[in-house]
């Protein structure tokens, strides 16, 4: 569960690096920064812990940086993560590589699109799917796949904060509302057969 | 009767067949934190203050907070179905209630949703809970009587259909028996009622609507009910679920009468979401809108012009105090806010004046215009004849000797606060009242034991319904008082003090 405070200052950490690499490659600046996390971070778990840790000092931790990431790293992104521990922001490493992601693509008019369906989709349909909802949609969908079988069937498109709900699940649920609706005056009158005429 | 399977299966065969789901299209968030009747929501970016949303177990809640980076709910049910990430659903539209007859009769909670076992409400339309309230012109001056049935009231702080009363005192000082008393009085009026229960046990609610019920006020009377054991959301809201029942039928050209019992524990509920949303407190922690709170729901009550239907909304707000303290917040808010107020004293009402209402601070300031005319004669010096005989009583306490006119002064006046006196659930005609009360001004009952006050007004009211009923019904035909009548009303009074007196000595000649 994201925490919203947290991604808003991430937001603001993300564009300050994005806009920095922008003099030199953002790509090559975000290939960078996602190898530090799927390549250092993630094999050496010490590591990732000392660095995110509350209870280690800033300047060791700086110390840190500057021995382990400053001979290999660019000098842009040994600079960031400096900039990070000084100001106590170390921790929120994942999400501002998430958030750089996401802002890089926002950038480059793409944005994510949610879309969960009853079964899983092939390749064929994925890319069916993907370009009608780039005819239709303002911008160019980077599709986020996930499965849930509690939909019965069809599909549901989540973009930004709308979603689109075609899913078997919810027609049903509609049909059900939609039939019970029309059936309450039935209810009440066999209802009223048994009540006394006069109210009570 | 029998139902067909076949045909029954059929006609949803049928539903099926024709059934097109649509696409939904819907705003969605996540709910970060939930507690205490209001949820944190993050995402629902295009929510609207006011806006009703809904919950994945089905229960609805409402925007209230709109922030920088989520979304204060408050949620109208059972809030601890609700868990960290669920998603939430905005629906597009205001919070509204079921309107209409099928309401009538009903006792229903603050969504509309019954509470007395009796089937579903089978209402067709629906009201916003939150509507503006009608503007200058389409408003009317306040002419029109509501007969609440007491004595004291009609006498001295009549009441007028559309206009805002407060019945304020502390707690167990029968406020509420004075509303009921009033919904009970409107029988046969055309008066459409809604008694709005909010934060009050849920044992006095029912024995409010078994009163109701048992004087055949159900029939014209809507109960909606939010018991202290509900979540401050929902009592919050029933004040103003209950008005939007009612405003349906003024747009109609219809006459309601609104009770909120009580606004204290509303404003309450208030403070309490406003807290939990970190809205910042004020005075007794109250948060800075409170006197909106009030002041938008008894706004709503009005005299619609005519061009509109002529329709009304009373209302009879209640606020309980706490040791006779009008001087805090939220009593000084709704005093300001209202056209007067009915003031019950502790001291009266255990002295057995009951209703104990406090005639020298109890005031109305529209409804003298809505008055009739026979019960403005009557009673136009009434309250200055008790202000007055107050003031003797305490000076008679010293034990001065007294002359004799201040000693029939202050007789008079000990017959008059008998007079005064009513029994819960027996609202009286205002022919009765203009009868006894002019009586008791007029020196009637002079002659009378205090004590058999009491009877002898009872006894008067038959003998004026049976032998004088001529004089009653010209009363109640023209509502004034003219020079004829109060002729023959006099001369029927003579006839019954003498009737009286004789009817005493027998008694006392027997034994």
């Amino acid at each position: 569960m994201e925490d919203p405070r947290a991604e808003s200052i991430a937001r603001v950490y993300a564009d300050a690096f994005l806009n920095a690499a922008a003099t030199e490659n953002v790509a090559d600046a975000l290939e960078e920064f996602a190898s530090f996390a799927d390549d250092v971070l993630e094999r050496n778990p010490d590591f990732e812990a000392v660095l995110l840790s509350g209870m280690v000092g800033r300047d060791e931790k700086v110390a840190l940086i500057n021995k382990v990431i400053g001979p290999y790293g660019s000098p842009l992104f040994t600079n960031f993560l400096r900039v990070l521990a000084r100001h106590d922001r170390l921790e929120l490493l994942p999400l501002i590589l998430r958030e750089s992601q996401r802002l890089q693509e926002l950038r480059m008019g793409r944005r994510r699109v949610q879309l969960r369906a009853a079964r899983p989709l092939g390749p064929a349909e994925l890319e069916q799917i993907r370009t009608q909802l780039a005819a239709s949609l303002p911008f160019e969908p980077v599709l986020e796949v996930q499965e849930d079988s509690k939909l019965l069937g069809g599909l549901v498109i989540r973009v930004g904060d709308t979603v689109y709900d075609s899913s078997l699940r919810t027609r049903l649920k509609q049909l059900r509302s939609r039939l019970r609706e029309r059936s309450l005056h039935e209810i009440q009158s066999g209802r009223d057969r048994f009540s006394h005429p006069e109210g009570d | 009767m029998k139902f067909r399977a076949d045909e029954i299966a059929s006609v949803i065969q049928k539903e099926i067949e024709d059934y097109r789901g649509q696409i939904e299209t819907s705003q969605v968030g996540r709910v970060l934190e939930v507690g205490d009747g209001i949820a944190r929501v993050y995402g629902l970016s295009g929510a609207m203050s006011g806006e009703m949303v809904e919950f994945p177990s089905g229960v609805r809640g409402q925007v209230f907070n709109l922030e920088e980076n989520s979304v204060g709910v408050i949620i109208l049910g059972d809030y601890l179905k609700i868990a960290e990430g669920d998603e939430v659903k905005s629906t597009g539209s205001l919070l509204s209630v079921p309107v209409g007859e099928a309401l009538i009769g009903r006792v229903v909670d603050p969504l509309g949703n019954p509470l007395d076992g009796k089937g579903p409400v089978l209402a067709h339309e629906s009201r916003p809970i939150e509507s503006p309230a009608p503007g200058i012109a389409a408003r009317q001056p306040v002419k029109q009587p509501l007969q609440t049935g007491i004595k004291a009231v009609d006498a001295m702080t009549p009441i007028g259909r559309g206009q805002r009363e407060l019945i304020i005192g502390d707690r167990k000082t029968g406020k509420t028996a004075i509303a009921l008393d009033t919904i009970i009085n409107q029988k046969g009026q055309d008066v459409i009622c809604v008694y709005v229960s909010c934060g009050q046990r849920a044992a006095t609610v029912a024995g409010v609507v078994e009163a109701l019920r048992a004087n055949g006020a159900m029939d014209y009377t809507i109960v909606v009910s939010a018991p202290s054991s509900e979540a401050a959301p929902l009592q919050y809201i029933a004040p103003y679920a209950g008005a939007a029942m009612a405003e349906y039928f003024m747009y109609q050209g219809k006459h309601t009468l609104v009770v909120y019992d009580d606004l204290s524990k509303q404003a309450a509920a208030y403070r309490q979401l406003s807290l939990l949303v970190r809205r910042p407190p004020g005075r007794e922690a109250y948060p800075g809108d409170v006197f909106y709170a009030h002041s938008r729901l008894l706004e709503r009550s009005a005299k619609l012009s005519d061009e509109l239907g002529g329709g009304s909304m009373t209302s009879l707000p209640i606020i309980e105090t706490l040791q006779g303290d009008v001087s805090a917040y939220i009593p000084t808010n709704v005093i300001s806010i209202t056209d007067g107020q009915i003031y019950l004293e502790p001291d009266l009402f255990f002295a057995g004046v009951r209703p104990a209402i406090n005639v020298g601070i109890s005031v109305s300031r529209v409804g003298g215009n809505a008055q009739t005319k026979a019960m403005k004669k009557v009673a136009g010096g009434l309250r200055l004849d008790l202000a007055a005989f107050r003031e003797l009583e305490a000076f008679a306490q010293l034990g001065t000797e007294l002359d004799k006119a201040t000693q029939s002064r202050l007789d008079r006046g000990y017959r008059m606060v008998e007079l005064l006196k009513q029994p819960q659930y027996q609202p009286l005609h205002f022919a009765d009242q203009v009868i006894s009360i002019y009586a008791g001004t007029k020196g009637y009952f002079d002659t009378v034991p205090v004590e058999k006050v009491a009877v002898a007004e009872r006894e008067l009211l038959q003998f004026m319904r049976e032998q004088k009923s001529e004089v009653r019904n010209k009363i109640i035909e023209t509502a004034a008082l003219d020079d004829a009548t109060e002729e023959q009303l006099k001369a029927a009074l003579e006839e019954f003090v003498v009737q009286f007196n004789a009817a005493k000595e027998e008694l006392a000649a027997a034994k």
